[in-house]
């Protein structure tokens, strides 16, 4: 049986609001999945506190959220927003969706780290954050 | 840095969160943490939940969740769901189901994957259950992968375990009759209102009638309760059996003595981890790879290791 | 010197069978020129079914399929009405060309569907926002930062008065998409034409009342799927009863296609949910040939060109046995399924936008060729981009008339019919999909299919195959993994609603609930619970309800209280 990774990276998949086209996220929880990672899904139709406080209570190391309507304007920075003051902003943000290219300057600057528009490769994805979990647990050895 | 035994013991659930993740990644500092919080450890009523898939567990739990809160008490659930034994990812979607408690103080919900092990949970699910105790939650519900026949371990963990049947099931129930049906004090049949109910009511009376425990002189007479857990039917009437065997446990004295048992089974696990490793590092590798070989027959193995031992030889 | 016999002449060596002849291609022809020349694929298979496609189809896979023109064809207008159900086909009357539209406030999509009428569309679809479809109202903390977005913002009777400021005589019809909370969304409509004069009979409202999709694989429910489908007779009955020329169910299925469904769980899942209705209808006391013509289905073909075709004609032919067998039908009209075309969305790329105007074109020519029913809608060609824009609009009613006018497909009936490739692949859709409809029915039928969640794991193992599918290169899809242009600089311009929409929408929203009759309000809101308990038809004390001005949210949350809200075993689909 092959080994189970020692620490394998644990990522919060959430829809905000209204939303509930299940598509986009069932393919990426499944490739995350297939990349050896530990995935939480919160559910459809939640809020921004509803999320930041699974995130923290799961203790998960990425949030990432699919957003296919067209209020992430607001509900995303928001949820950042309560990460950091709930002293969680040493997690990843990331979100994918239907997200025009003029907004993505907007969320990176709330704290989200990489938008992955609409039609991005779920092996895309998986590299990204395979490559960000391996700089961090490579820090976290060198403070050792 | 965060003191994560001082703060999960104040209730702080970022500190929970680290620690159960210390466990579920063996860490280095998990041990440590377990010595400080151990003797805040042995109050909360462990309640394993448990059935085959489809049988609506996590509805189920949701309701039960909801009917401790309304007594006043903190709950903690560890919400367990498989590994992929090919690539060691999981979807861990229970909490789904419990979402309306999502901002609710006073209940702390987990996700764990199996991680390997085979009985229905992870190897960290007893401690991060202490954890849990430890940090004040009167209730720690574990409800398990369900995979039927092999779940047994939720019993040796739990005090309490509920099993979760669904009418009609035939072929499911019997499998499950070899194992848990056994050894579950409540039994719950879900989705009374579908058709095939009243057989399976039968059945399952039928079944408990001839496990015989009510019989035993001050045993514990398992329960059989009805449930619609989607139209939050029947958590009362579960909450209240779980009390009663609570009350039951500690009369008896038996709750004190499970705890003790378990940690008897954590010792005995955690030692013969520790030594196997030891061995074979030493004296025993030698002879494996003679054994392997069939050089050496494993009776021969055997006895010629625990001769060394015995002559004191110790390991390297 | 001749003899008699010698004037025999020698008797013709047999003609060699076709199937002998094949061989003899294959062997003598093909196989050499396939080792010289190696196939483009390693293996050639429809694009959602992934069945194998032949070299080459002939006589002999008809015969295979023990095909049989007059049983698995028959005539135009006939049944099993594979050809057409039309005895004209599309010779006389053309299919409506309609297009989506709905955003923003009640007078935005006023605004807009003036202009699409007078671009030659007779038929609107009137979408609701995603606090409309789920039955909140526009104030609630909810949804913030959702309204009017996906949709148009209906709280109140006020926003569809706004809305319905329009030339009703050019309207042929109009389609509502409004699922979980229904019977407001109609008592709405039929408040709103009641006060604008509108006749009713002058028009089809077409109300879509597919909530049962929605539990499949959409997810805007409210109630629990049992509540859900009494929801949805309570509709179905009152429109039967009080507007017969209204269509009062819509079987979306091509909404099971962004899911991933294939042709045969397509056909069988909507089928097996239409069977649902129908039955649930027929307990009501209504017969089956009152009720099966009511149906109305909403299907889209993909880029697989003859999976759709091939699709469109099972279609019909499915409809009429299930009518004629299961529920002993026999007006004509029962049936012969209806249907509303449409190229799909999901083939359209957000790269190369140009491109997708091309595929439109193709898609809607498989229509056209399928038999393209009672209406088509096109998509637009940036729809993969936000809500549409102008002249993107524009275009897409121009294909449409294109197809019809300029190519000649819909001037004759099923031209396809015949071709070996075509029947052997409907033959096959058949089947599968009747043996798929007879699964789901020993397992109880579609409520229990959704209940226990059998349609939403089936669809999401598909989900994440079909994406593999794309990213292992395995199909090829031009623009996304095929002759990619990086840096692409995209220029269809993007339609944005405006921001202070939102604001607006709630101003309106509270200036109403101050100057309504509350009282009034207050015990209508009574009324509607007691028909939710009692089990008697929630239209009409909707329809009171909303007549005083009782709020979309308000009503959807009395029924809440008297049914409760489903959270399903299995909202991540395929785990």
């Amino acid at each position: 049986m092959p080994t189970v990774p020692a620490r394998p990276l644990r990522i919060l998949l959430a829809k905000l609001g209204m939303d509930t086209h299940t598509v986009g996220i069932t393919v990426v929880a499944h490739a995350l999945r297939e990349a050896g990672m530990e995935v939480i899904f919160t559910g459809l139709k939640q809020t921004p506190e509803a999320v930041a406080s699974a995130a923290i209570q799961e203790d998960v190391d990425v949030v990432g959220i699919s957003s296919l309507s067209a209020g992430h304007t607001r509900s995303l920075p928001r949820l950042a927003r309560l990460l950091r003051e709930q002293g969680a902003a040493d997690k990843l943000l990331v979100a994918g969706g239907v997200i025009p290219e003029e907004d993505v300057p907007l969320l990176q600057e709330a704290g989200y780290a990489r938008i992955f528009i609409m039609g991005a490769a779920t092996a895309e994805i998986v590299q990204y954050l395979q490559d960000w979990w391996s700089a961090r647990l490579a820090a976290e050895a060198a403070r050792e | 840095m965060m003191d994560v035994a001082a703060q999960l013991l104040a209730g702080k659930v970022a500190a929970g969160a680290r620690a159960i993740r210390w466990l579920d990644d063996r860490d280095p500092r998990a041990g440590e943490l377990l010595r400080r919080i151990f003797a805040a450890t042995g109050r909360a009523h462990i309640i394993g939940v448990t059935g085959p898939p489809g049988a609506g567990k996590s509805t189920l739990v949701d309701g039960i969740i909801a009917e401790e809160r309304r007594r006043g008490r903190r709950v903690g659930v560890l919400a367990i769901d498989p590994t992929s034994p090919f690539t060691g990812g999981a979807i861990l979607g229970d909490r789904v189901r419990m979402s309306r408690h999502a901002l609710d103080e006073g209940v702390f919900i987990r996700s764990m994957g199996t991680r390997g092990e085979s009985g229905g949970l992870s190897r960290a699910t007893y401690d991060a259950a202490l954890v849990m105790d430890a940090m004040g939650y009167e209730v720690v519900i574990v409800e398990t992968v369900g995979v039927g026949q092999e779940e047994i371990d939720i019993v040796a963990l739990a005090h309490s375990t509920i099993i979760v049947c669904v009418p009609g099931l035939g072929d499911e129930v019997q499998a499950m009759k070899a194992g848990l049906l056994e050894a579950g004090e409540i039994l719950v049949l879900n989705k009374a209102d579908r058709e095939g109910f009243e057989q399976t009511w039968r059945h399952l009376e039928l079944l408990l009638h001839l496990r015989g425990d009510g019989r035993v002189a001050g045993g514990w007479a398992a329960r059989l309760l009805p449930a619609v857990a989607t139209r939050n039917e029947g958590a009362g009437a579960i909450v209240a059996a779980l009390d009663e065997h609570r009350r039951y446990l500690e009369d008896s004295g038996e709750f004190a003595r499970q705890c003790g048992r378990r940690s008897e089974q954590q010792f005995l696990a955690l030692a013969r981890a520790a030594l196997m490793a030891d061995l074979l590092c030493g004296p025993a590798a030698e002879l494996l790879s003679h054994v392997r070989a069939r050089r050496l027959d494993p009776y021969t193995a055997a006895e010629q290791l625990s001769a060394q031992l015995r002559a004191g030889r110790t390991p390297r | 010197m001749s003899r008699p016999l010698d004037r025999i002449p020698a008797a013709e060596p047999a003609a060699p069978a076709p199937a002998e002849e094949q061989r003899r291609w294959e062997r003598e022809k093909r196989a050499p020129f396939v080792a010289a020349h190696p196939e483009r694929r390693e293996a050639f298979v429809t694009q959602a079914l992934k069945w194998p496609i032949k070299p080459l189809y002939t006589p002999a896979d008809l015969d295979a399929a023990g095909f049989d023109y007059l049983r698995d064809l028959g005539f135009p207008g006939e049944y099993p009405f594979t050809r057409a159900t039309q005895p004209n086909g599309h010779r006389s009357d053309l299919w409506t060309m309609s297009q989506v539209t709905g955003f923003g406030k009640g007078e935005d999509w006023a605004r807009r569907a003036r202009y699409m009428l007078e671009q030659g569309l007779q038929g609107l679809i009137l979408e609701h926002d995603l606090p409309t479809t789920n039955g909140y109202d526009s104030d609630n903390p909810l949804v913030e930062g959702e309204v009017g977005r996906a949709g148009m913002a209906l709280d109140s009777l006020e926003d569809l008065e706004r809305a319905f400021d329009l030339p009703f005589e050019k309207l042929r019809y109009l389609m509502s998409v409004c699922n979980a909370p229904q019977p407001v969304n109609l008592a709405m409509i039929i408040a709103a034409l009641e006060k604008k004069g509108v006749d009713p009979r002058r028009f089809v409202l077409h109300i879509v009342n597919g909530i049962l999709i929605e539990y499949t694989c959409v997810g805007r429910y409210i109630y629990p799927p049992v509540h859900g489908l009494r929801i949805a007779t309570d509709c179905i009955e009152y429109i039967i009863r009080n507007h017969p020329n209204w269509a009062p169910i819509s079987i979306i299925s091509a909404q099971l296609q962004p899911a991933k469904a294939n042709p045969v769980q397509e056909i069988a899942f909507s089928m097996a949910i239409a069977l649902a209705y129908i039955d649930a209808t027929l307990e009501r006391g209504l017969d089956i040939d009152t009720v099966a013509p009511y149906f109305h289905f909403v299907i889209n073909v993909d880029m697989d060109f003859f999976e759709g075709i091939c699709k469109l004609r099972a279609y019909r032919k499915i409809w009429a046995q299930l009518m004629k067998e299961r529920y002993g039908a026999r007006r004509p009209e029962a049936l012969k399924i209806r249907m509303m075309t449409s190229p799909t969305t999901i083939a359209l790329t957000l790269q190369q936008p140009l491109n997708n105007i091309g595929r439109l074109a193709i898609m809607a020519t498989a229509c056209a060729l399928g038999g393209a029913g009672e209406s088509m809608t096109t998509p637009l060609h940036d729809e993969a981009h936000a809500l549409p824009a102008e002249e993107a609009i524009r275009v897409g009613a121009a294909l449409q008339h294109i197809v019809a006018h300029e190519t000649g497909v819909a001037d004759t009936i099923d031209p396809l019919a015949g071709s070996y490739y075509v029947e052997a692949l409907t033959k096959q859709i058949e089947s599968a999909a009747l043996a798929e409809i007879d699964k789901i029915a020993q397992m109880g039928g579609a409520l229990r299919a959704i209940e226990s969640g059998y349609f939403q794991r089936t669809l999401g193992r598909e989900q994440y195959e079909r994406n593999q599918d794309i990213e292992t290169g395995r199909r090829k899809w031009v623009g996304v993994n095929h002759l990619v242009h990086p840096g692409e600089k995209r220029q269809i311009e993007i339609f944005r609603a405006a921001n202070t929409m939102e604001e607006e929408q709630v101003a309106r929203l509270r200036a109403l609930r101050a100057r309504r009759d509350n009282t009034a309000v207050a015990a209508a809101l009574d009324a509607v619970r007691a028909a939710a308990r009692s089990g008697s038809n929630l239209v009409p004390p909707c329809l009171a309800a909303v007549k005083v001005y009782a709020t979309h949210g308000e009503v959807c949350d009395a029924l809440r209280d008297v049914f409760g809200v489903h959270t399903p075993d299995s909202q991540l689909t395929g785990v």
